[in-house]
């Protein structure tokens, strides 16, 4: 009772006094309130016109003392109470100037092809009274509470170019996981990879989440991989502008981003064979970049790839061997796979592995070029098998004859 | 001559034993290792058929797999070295290894015996082609078929084929189980050569079992569906006189001998 009183006091002191100094007709927010506290308070469309006045106090807007005619300006000089029912939408530029203009360049506040032309407006992610600030845990756009508001569009009403779920595809990712599960608001949300206002197309080269922008969005966080990416082989071609370079995205998924140890990831051990050869097993690439192809083929016939292949997770992978986001070239002295450092890599696994490790090939394509010991035992025996079964047969063939005939004179 | 024909000596339905409990028990670790073996190291072979990959879809399928490849591998070691001292050690095993030793005769008898199921000669004389020659070398027409001992030409090999088999398989499949070891001594293109000779032998085993002892031991009309050697280890008389006229012939003579040593 008391605490109603006091604001009561501070409302009619703090409020009134200054607006009723600067115009005396303007409506004040308890003039207002005379009506909106009204929780069944309808339109003629039935359209509920009840203003919380808790909420609207917490909010940041009621907080700064921000009085209802503020924002809804066309009420300012309107004096006969109750107003018409038709107002003019709030226009949040008056203050908002700079986000405003941010948002009517982009995306959302464009028209979209389509069935439905809508632009999203401020109300749409910020609410309406309630708003809080954006550090405010209660606050729509709090790191925690983003998805849950950009999906209230995206998941059913608004479909973007990649379909239907593929929005939805971000609530099974490592990065909602973390939010949601741990509240970990460092953890990417919406809008660390989209943008806030300015958020584009990804087709938009000034889109964050642009082949162009990518590397460098997903490194304000990921900072270390980022670098390691750029020194690698893919993150030096991908700076000279090249666009057959795989990006985060292209190995780890866009929405549905998990962890590598996580099976559904692109990059769990067992899938990344998969991955890499997507283009390292391409034609057009091998002759353009000058790499080998076969790489998948070869190492799935290897003991690695076939363990790799029914499910083994203990085995090396491409990037046990050629690194993941710094991966170089195997004349690169700093490269996993130079021939001095293959002893190191490979006694990761295989301890005390030593300079034997060097003396062969791993990825063999043709054992005639590359192994020829090993291609005359293969030849060998593919002689030896073929002679042999073919001398059993001819022989079971002519036991069987004789028997045969044995039988047909009786 | 007269002395095959007295049956007396031995009997159709006398009893001898071919294979006794040691060497039956030696052959069914045999099958039972042979066969872990096969379906276990298949796999790596034929990676890309889709029956192992739906075969090994459980958790740790392919860790399990290699577990019971390898168990399997050393209860075969341990089968081979029980048979070597078995046979070293034991005057039957002994005696079996020296009937085992292959010779000059095992060729002649595989080249006779094929031209004598074939009978192409038969026929040409028959016809009478070639008529002059045949009556000048009758040999050439194949007219009996070759007469064994213990272990015929087909046996040998076989033995032979598993002994080679097993050293071969044993002695890569040896340095692929410790890598490590394998790279200290050799560089990786020796390595590479033992997973290669691994697969091949292993595929010329698994073949030369399907096609070659299957058919002697199964499918041959003379002990289809399947001898039973294997499991009871006896053969009776009669087989003996037919199989191995001259293990055969070996035991009359054998009893021949003494019974005339006791008329003395």
């Amino acid at each position: 009772m008391m605490q109603r009183l006091f604001f009561f006091a501070l409302s009619l002191s703090l409020l009134t006094a200054p607006a009723a100094a600067l115009t005396v007709s303007q409506a004040s927010n308890d003039d207002c309130l005379t009506c909106h506290s009204d929780s069944s308070l309808k339109s003629g469309a039935g359209k509920p016109l009840f203003v919380d006045q808790d909420k609207f106090k917490a909010s940041v807007h009621g907080q700064a003392e921000i009085a209802c005619v503020d924002c809804h300006s066309d009420l300012k000089k309107v004096k006969d109470f109750p107003h018409a029912e038709k107002l003019q939408p709030v226009n949040c530029a008056a203050c908002h100037e700079k986000d405003a203009a941010q948002v009517k360049a982009s995306i959302h506040g464009q028209p979209q092809e389509g069935r439905s032309p809508a632009t999203a407006t401020c109300r749409d992610c910020h609410g309406t009274h309630e708003i809080r600030s954006k550090d405010d845990p209660e606050s729509l756009i709090f790191p925690i509470n983003l998805p849950a508001t950009c999906e209230s569009c995206h998941l059913e009403r608004v479909t973007t170019k990649r379909g239907r779920g593929f929005i939805e595809m971000y609530n099974q990712s490592a990065h909602y996981r973390a939010l949601e599960k741990a509240g970990l608001t460092l953890s990417a949300n919406c809008a660390n990879c989209h943008g806030g206002h300015s958020i584009r197309s990804v087709d938009d080269p000034r889109s964050l989440v642009s082949r162009k922008n990518i590397i460098r969005t997903c490194g304000l966080c990921h900072v270390g991989i980022q670098k390691g990416y750029l020194e690698g082989v893919h993150g030096k071609d991908y700076v000279k502008g090249s666009r057959d370079v795989p990006v985060c995205t292209d190995c780890h998924s866009e929405h549905n981003i998990q962890s590598p140890e996580d099976l559904s990831s692109p990059v769990y051990a067992t899938k990344v064979a998969g991955v890499c050869s997507r283009c390292h097993d391409d034609e057009r690439l091998a002759r353009q970049y000058g790499f080998l192809t076969s790489r998948l083929k070869t190492f799935s016939s290897s003991y690695h790839g076939t363990a790799s292949k029914f499910g083994e997770t203990r085995v090396a992978n491409c990037a046990s061997c050629h690194g993941f986001h710094d991966i170089r070239v195997s004349t690169d002295p700093k490269s996993l796979i130079n021939p001095d450092n293959l002893a190191k890599t490979c006694g990761k696994c295989h301890a005390g592995a030593g300079k034997n490790f060097a003396k062969g090939k791993i990825h063999v394509v043709s054992e005639k070029a590359e192994n020829k010991w090993a291609y005359f035992a293969k030849i060998f025996y593919i002689v030896v098998i073929a002679v042999l079964i073919s001398v059993f047969l001819i022989f079971i063939a002519a036991d069987l004859y004789r028997r045969l005939r044995i039988r047909w004179k009786r | 001559m007269e002395t095959l024909n007295s049956s007396d000596l031995i009997r159709d339905d006398e009893i001898f034993l071919r294979m006794n409990l040691a060497e039956r028990i030696q052959h069914i670790l045999l099958i039972v290792t042979f066969t872990t073996l096969i379906v276990t190291g298949l796999p790596l072979i034929f990676y890309e058929m889709k029956i192992f990959k739906s075969l090994m879809s459980f958790q740790r399928a392919f860790y399990i797999r290699g577990i019971l490849h390898r168990i399997a591998a050393v209860v075969l070691i341990i089968n081979i070295v029980w048979h070597f001292l078995y046979t070293i050690l034991t005057k039957r095993g002994r005696n079996n290894f020296k009937e085992m030793i292959p010779k000059f005769k095992d060729v002649r008898d595989a080249w006779d015996l094929f031209w004598h199921n074939v009978g192409l000669t038969r026929l040409l004389h028959k016809k009478g082609i070639l008529k002059k020659f045949f009556e000048k070398h009758p040999y050439w027409l194949f007219e009996k078929a070759p007469e064994f001992g213990r272990y015929n030409f087909i046996e040998k090999f076989e033995y032979l084929a598993v002994a080679w088999g097993s050293f071969v398989m044993i002695i890569s499949g040896f340095f692929m189980w410790n890598v490590e070891l394998s790279l200290r001594l050799f560089p990786l293109w020796v390595h590479d050569i033992f997973v290669i000779v691994h697969g091949y032998e292993a595929m010329l085993a698994f073949l030369a079992v399907i096609i070659w002892h299957m058919y002697n031991v199964h499918l041959n009309p003379e002990v289809f569906p399947m001898s039973k050697i294997w499991l009871n280890g006896k053969i009776t008389g009669h087989e003996l006189k037919t199989l191995h006229p001259l293990e055969y012939k070996k035991i009359l003579e054998e009893r021949q001998r003494i019974l005339e040593s006791e008329s003395l």
